[in-house]
């Protein structure tokens, strides 16, 4: 039985003076929308995304030779979560700043880091995640997509879904099967970066329950994709994916994609008058996010020290989606108020958005039970 | 972690796992004080690890205090271990000098301005100790007063572990004698017992998680182990997150003593463990069926102690209701500007 570490951390006046910043930042930037903010990390505005690379929060931890900020992951974090609580609209570079840039840094060719990183830095280069297929959501390692091996590359067949914000991203990286299965089902697995303004390609939104058209279905009909665009190693793909993994499940948007709807609350109760019930639930939910915090803050820190805490970044992102997931089941039941999705701001309409939304936070990344799968791992029962 | 801590906790973790294996559970559970490890546990100086070095103590303060609580929590030691140590951290902040001997703290909500005789509940392991060390607020702070045994007489009760909780009656003259604790209120000196029972909780919740992923392992049914079953792993999994929290919480809360988010960390930590024990018990005796539900195995010794301890020194709810209250109250504009403060 591992057992899960989770050290608190104490943030540093380095961290505190950056929290400043971003505050500031967001101040001048002016009131985001109410439509907007809950699950701002799903909210692409490319516009936005170079307004931040502008003040150097892209890449921020990534070394200065590709032009990254050389700064630690708590400052990184400081700065995300910053973002997030104020439900501003990150969308855009979140996946190439949380998990491609990083698995280029830690996988990827010099030609490469050299090619994507200084683009992502800028804000110009946005990446979509190709893992998810028709036929395989949890099951990853049952993907079909085939990269075929031909003169001077890969040619591309088959199809991806549920990837969002692929009709903006730029690249996507793309798992695929480059050997036939065999009894090890996780071997003969690949990454390719692949242009999605490549021909052959072709993108089909998919509109979700709540009306948004954030996410898309992907086919692939005889894409090319040269040498230089594989990462890593050929059949080691899943190996890859894993250590991509650890770093998207700990972060502060696994807790805080409702987080709006909390202050909401508490500045309706202020002027309504609040019942014990109602100070009941805000004292348990600032609870749990406060302790979600301290946790998600903790594994940044591994990070930082370069380990790879795959079990506890599973632990933050299963209590951390319940919480967010919850949350707005409990405020609705001590407000006066109905979800209103018709209404264009106010707490009618963050409630709307919360629970409408809320379904996917704990698909996307990992479903509950996959995640409660790898945690029952740690502890030595599989 | 500091050198001495480790020392610290690894030596404790020796004596403590040591005592498991006498029949100290079932004495203290018949009512008879289990002297002989209590004694052991007195000879090894363990009563002052929280006192500054200046008082002979081993100068690890609140910080040390929890960390063997954590353990005896994680043993189920059934000894006042929490009790005592506060008492005699308490009594040495006043300048009252204590012997080697069992005291247990008395908090008192209100001052006693006439003569009376005083009825108080829920006082731990009173009937077996040599004193009291009795707090009270009054208009100038807080007071201390040490009770000789003799002086107050003890109704027994305990609590669903067997914990002796007994009702003491006092007259109030034995309290004129007293000396005042500077640097405390009444919502202090709470929350430091709310944060005691919640170590105690965290070292509880890691032994039944322990325990029952290891019984998971052995036990077959329909021909393999029952660990192996998703139904079992799934709720083991979530067993595993809450209690990772919970030692999470605590630990946070511990980090942030005398600062300025002392008192929020601290409700967070019984709020989380609070809700935690709920689970872990639920799971665990479902995980161990018929089994763990007898006297003779040992996970009922946790479970009965998390069933006891979540109540004690204000449950989950009514730290939430504290915690939304101030939540409410916050002259912030925002509750993330105070919330943002707790890790700077």
């Amino acid at each position: 039985m591992k057992t899960l570490n989770f050290q608190p951390v104490i943030t540093a006046e380095k961290e505190n003076v950056l929290r400043q910043e971003v505050r500031d930042f967001l101040k001048e930037h002016g009131k985001i929308k109410d439509a907007d903010v809950i699950d701002s990390w799903s909210v692409c505005d490319p516009e936005f995304s170079r307004t931040l690379a502008q003040k150097g929060w892209l890449g921020m931890t990534w070394p200065a030779e590709y032009g990254g900020g050389n700064r630690s992951y708590l400052e990184r974090y400081v700065m995300i979560e910053e973002l997030l609580a104020a439900g501003a609209p990150v969308g855009a570079h979140w996946v190439a700043d949380r998990q491609s840039g990083p698995l280029l840094l830690r996988f990827g060719t010099e030609e490469q880091r050299t090619h994507f990183l200084p683009k992502i830095i800028a804000g110009e280069c946005f990446f979509a995640i190709g893992m998810s297929e028709p036929n395989s959501g949890s099951d990853l390692a049952s993907i079909k997509t085939r990269a075929e091996k031909v003169d001077g590359g890969w040619l591309i067949n088959g199809s991806k879904i549920w990837t969002s914000w692929a009709h903006v991203c730029h690249q996507m990286i793309t798992l695929c099967r480059t050997a036939p299965e065999t009894k090890d089902r996780h071997a003969g697995l690949s990454q390719l970066i692949v242009d999605l303004k490549q021909t052959g390609i072709t993108i089909r939104p998919i509109e979700n329950l709540a009306g948004d058209k954030h996410f898309n279905e992907i086919f692939f009909d005889d894409v090319f994709v040269p040498d230089n665009r594989l990462i890593g190693s050929v059949g080691e793909g899943w190996g890859q994916v894993m250590a991509e993994l650890a770093f998207e499940r700990s972060g502060p948007e696994r807790f805080l994609s409702s987080y709006q709807l909390l202050e909401a609350a508490i500045k309706q109760l202020r002027s309504n008058g609040v019942t014990h019930q109602a100070k009941m639930v805000i004292g348990e939910y600032t609870a749990r996010l406060m302790v979600l915090r301290q946790m998600s803050l903790s594994v940044a820190k591994q990070l930082q020290e370069g380990k790879l805490p795959v079990n506890e970044a599973s632990v933050v992102k299963d209590l951390g989606t319940s919480f967010e997931q919850d949350l707005p089941d409990a405020i609705r039941l001590i407000i006066n108020s109905e979800p209103r999705p018709s209404e264009s701001e106010g707490i009618e309409r963050l409630l709307s958005d919360a629970i409408l939304k809320s379904p996917a936070f704990s698909l996307r990344g990992g479903t509950r039970e996959i995640l409660r799968g790898i945690i029952a791992r740690g502890l030595g029962l599989r | 972690m500091s050198d001495l801590v480790q020392m610290v906790e690894e030596s404790a973790t020796r004596l403590l796992g040591s005592f498991v294996e006498t029949q100290a559970t079932e004495l203290m559970e018949a009512g008879v004080f289990p002297q002989s490890i209590w004694d052991d546990f007195v000879a090894d100086g363990w009563l002052k690890t929280m006192l500054p070095e200046e008082k002979e103590g081993t100068g690890l303060g609140l910080e040390g205090g929890y960390l063997l609580m954590r353990l005896a929590g994680y043993y189920a030691t059934p000894l006042p271990i929490t009790e005592s140590l506060i008492a005699f951290y308490l009594a040495a902040e006043a300048g009252i000098d204590l012997p080697n001997s069992l005291f247990v703290p008395v908090f008192l909500t209100q001052d006693t301005t006439q003569n009376s005789t005083l009825i108080i509940k829920n006082v731990p392991w009173a009937r077996h100790a040599e004193g009291l060390i009795v707090i009270r607020p009054t208009q100038t702070g807080l007071a201390v007063s040490l009770v000789d045994t003799g002086l107050y007489s003890c109704q027994p009760g305990h609590n669903m572990a067997g914990e002796p909780r007994d009702e003491v009656s006092l007259e109030t003259s034995h309290l004129q004698q007293s000396s005042p604790l500077t640097g405390a209120d009444m919502e202090k000196l709470d929350s430091w017992m709310a944060l005691a029972r919640a170590s105690q909780m965290a070292g509880a919740l890691k032994s039944v998680l322990e325990r029952t992923v290891e019984y998971a392992n052995e036990r077959s049914q329909f021909g393999r182990q029952i660990g192996k079953f998703q139904a079992v792993q799934q709720q083991l999994a979530v067993q595993a997150e809450l209690t990772s929290a919970s030692i999470c919480a605590v630990d946070a809360a511990i980090q942030h003593l005398s600062t300025e988010q002392e008192w929020e960390l601290i409700a967070c930590a019984k709020i989380t463990t609070g809700e935690s024990a709920g689970y872990a018990a639920k799971t665990s005796h479902a995980v161990h069926a018929a089994i763990g539900f007898t006297q003779e195995y040992p996970l009922q010794l946790s479970t009965r102690r998390l069933w006891s301890w979540r109540d004690e020194f204000g449950n989950e709810a009514q730290w939430s209701a504290r915690l939304g209250q101030q939540c409410i109250d916050l002259t912030t504009d925002d509750l993330w500007s105070w919330l943002t403060t707790q890790t700077s």
